[in-house]
């Protein structure tokens, strides 16, 4: 064979090698994301973020949210609320089949879904805004 | 929260995955480029340096950019599209150049200039979306308007479009002319995303009994559904632009299905497309001759099977490893084997190129740009959001699949392009900006965007 063939093959397999470990660089860099994602099963149903509050929590914090989350004053609670008027045992995030629900506990005060008081089990769709006494709270996806 | 999470104090953050990936991109084209020239010319040398190096400044400078804005945006999306925008033009500089020639002031341009001259803007596009785009409000607010629009962005090709190889999809308005499907097609994931996202619920759950076991979302939620597949027919018999309606009523179908996660109504809604397309075959001629020339080309091997058949020899001469960049596509009589090469037939001389390697490597790519788009959509913050980047990205990869099978004969050929690939400007540029809005949608910036102005006061005051 002649050089300049040899150096045709050579240039051209470097090539489609170079294509080949483009991909494999790639393919690496998004199974580390999926293994991170992974590692932290926490929040996997969604996630609740204070945008609002004049106590605690504080505006920012950001829960993973398990199936069933209670939230009010009450220290059992999943998420506690250190707001005066919160109930003790206030309202209670469902996750059932495909969505979220909340239900309104019987508290004093009531619950606000986007402005609106909760009545029953009501669907909560995933950037819904919830409000419990001067907590202001949004449902967002979770991580995975 | 620091001030480099507020906006307006951006601090550059360095992207060492993306710099890495590009590098190798890079290190590619120039391969790629060498191979041509040393096939082309007999001796070791670039093919246009200046192209490749415009092309891989570009490719820097959105880089740079993006790093001095510091948003912590997707860093793999980039190299993948930068190596098949690189792929393109290592095509365009390959083929003849006159294949295109364009008038821009005193300087003639062939169809590598033009190429590049559209891949550096659909670049900037990507770019300047990725960093200034912040909220999606503006898509998501205004569903039905820009449903209206993309209606009359069709309507108005009807119109006033020139046709061009019996479609009619081209809209010339004096010095601008383009091609409104390719806009279209993002502005209906939009509309699909909204909607999906606001009946989601409503679609999946809310169940009318038809037949037996057999159940379908009530009537007036499936209203837009069935528009929906009504638009598409209509692209079919009044556009007469087959590759359009697949793609839109794909797409529609796949973020459906991402909505509800119902099988049945995808194999339904299947059902329902071949049943309409069986129809159309036999009743518009147009249709009818594209399934006959799908089934078989042979027929009429020097009319309308003639570029199929061509492209089917095309990828045997290719083999495993291809012929080599440069080495293919003879000229039958002083003509390529393949008139549309460039715009329709691009993965045809790939994989005549690079054979069935180089052509794996790059349906590759697109799966690696689907892929990172549904991993954006898992990660957003709510359904619209994560609905839109999944449909953006499926535009992308559903385009790709479909001019690769018809490329392929395996489904009837349609004439729309390969995303990055082909030669076009609407194309491009569109593609850039689907780019760069899922860019934008990718950044996890520890501030979500829309904040009410309240919130974050009283927020600073709660600590």
């Amino acid at each position: 064979m002649d050089p300049l063939t040899l150096a045709v093959w050579a240039i051209r397999l470097a090539f489609l090698a170079a294509l080949y470990l483009f991909l494999a660089l790639v393919v690496r860099a998004l199974l580390r994301d999926v293994r991170a994602a992974s590692r932290d099963p926490a929040g996997a149903l969604g996630r609740l973020v204070v945008i609002a509050s004049a106590s605690l929590p504080a505006a920012g914090s950001v829960f993973p949210l398990d199936a069933v989350t209670t939230l009010g004053r009450d220290l059992g609670s999943s998420v506690v609320l250190d707001d005066p008027f919160s109930s003790a045992r206030h309202a209670v995030l469902t996750f059932r089949g495909r969505g979220w629900y909340v239900e309104d506990l019987g508290s004093t005060n009531g619950t606000l879904v986007n402005g609106v008081p909760v009545a029953g089990a009501l669907p909560l769709g995933f950037g819904d805004e919830l409000q419990i006494g001067d907590v202001r709270m949004r449902l967002e996806r979770g991580l995975r | 929260m620091t001030a480099a999470s507020l906006p307006g104090f951006p601090r550059p953050r360095i992207r060492r995955r993306e710099l890495g990936l590009l590098l190798v991109v890079a290190g590619a084209l120039a391969l790629g480029n060498l191979s041509l020239g040393l096939t082309r010319n007999g001796s070791l040398g670039l093919v246009d340096p200046a192209g490749l190096l415009l092309y891989l400044a570009a490719l820097a400078a959105v880089h740079l950019a993006l790093v001095t804005a510091g948003r912590r945006v997707d860093e793999v999306l980039l190299p993948a599209v930068g190596l098949l925008g690189g792929i393109g033009l290592l095509l365009a500089e390959r083929l003849p150049q006159d294949l295109v020639v364009q008038q821009v002031g005193p300087a003639v341009l062939g169809l590598a200039s033009l190429q590049l001259v559209w891949l550096v803007l659909a670049l900037v596009i990507a770019v300047v979306v990725a960093i200034t785009v912040r909220s999606d409000r503006w898509l998501r607010l205004y569903k039905y308007t820009w449903a209206a629009s993309g209606v009359g962005l069709l309507a108005l090709t009807f119109v006033l479009g020139t046709d061009v190889n019996g479609t009619r999809l081209t809209l010339d308005l004096g010095p601008v002319s383009g091609q409104p499907s390719e806009l279209l097609k993002v502005i209906l994931v939009v509309f699909f995303a909204a909607y999906l996202a606001e009946n989601r619920v409503l679609l999946a759950d809310a169940r009318v009994r038809v037949v037996g076991r057999l159940t379908v979302p009530p009537a007036p939620y499936l209203l837009p559904a069935g528009l929906m597949l009504a638009l598409a027919l209509g692209i079919v018999v009044i556009q007469r632009d087959l590759g359009a309606a697949m793609l839109f009523y794909a797409v529609f179908l796949c973020l459906f299905y991402l909505a509800t996660g119902s099988k049945v109504d995808v194999v339904l809604g299947i059902g329902l497309f071949l049943v309409g397309f069986v129809l159309l075959a036999l009743v518009f001629p147009h249709v009818r001759d594209r399934v006959a020339t799908w089934l078989d080309p042979w027929a009429d091997p020097l009319g309308t099977g003639y570029q199929t058949i061509q492209a089917l020899h095309a990828f045997a001469r290719g083999g495993l490893l291809g012929t080599g960049l440069g080495a293919g596509l003879p000229t039958v009589g002083g003509q390529l084997p393949i008139p549309a090469v460039h715009t329709d037939f691009p993965l045809a001389a790939l994989g005549e190129e690079l054979g069935m390697a180089g052509v794996l490597a790059v349906l590759g790519c697109y799966l690696v740009v689907v892929a990172r788009g549904l991993r954006i959509a898992a990660a957003a913050a709510d359904d619209v959001r994560a609905l839109l980047c999944a449909g953006l990205a499926l535009v992308i990869g559903v385009q790709a699949a479909i001019i690769a099978a018809g490329n392929l004969k395996l489904i009837p050929l349609t004439g729309i392009t390969l995303p990055f690939i082909s030669y076009g400007g609407s194309s491009l540029l569109v593609n850039g900006l689907i780019v760069g809005l899922l860019l934008a949608f990718s950044d996890r910036g520890p501030v979500p965007p829309g904040e009410p102005r309240r919130a974050r006061q009283r927020g600073g005051g709660g600590r």
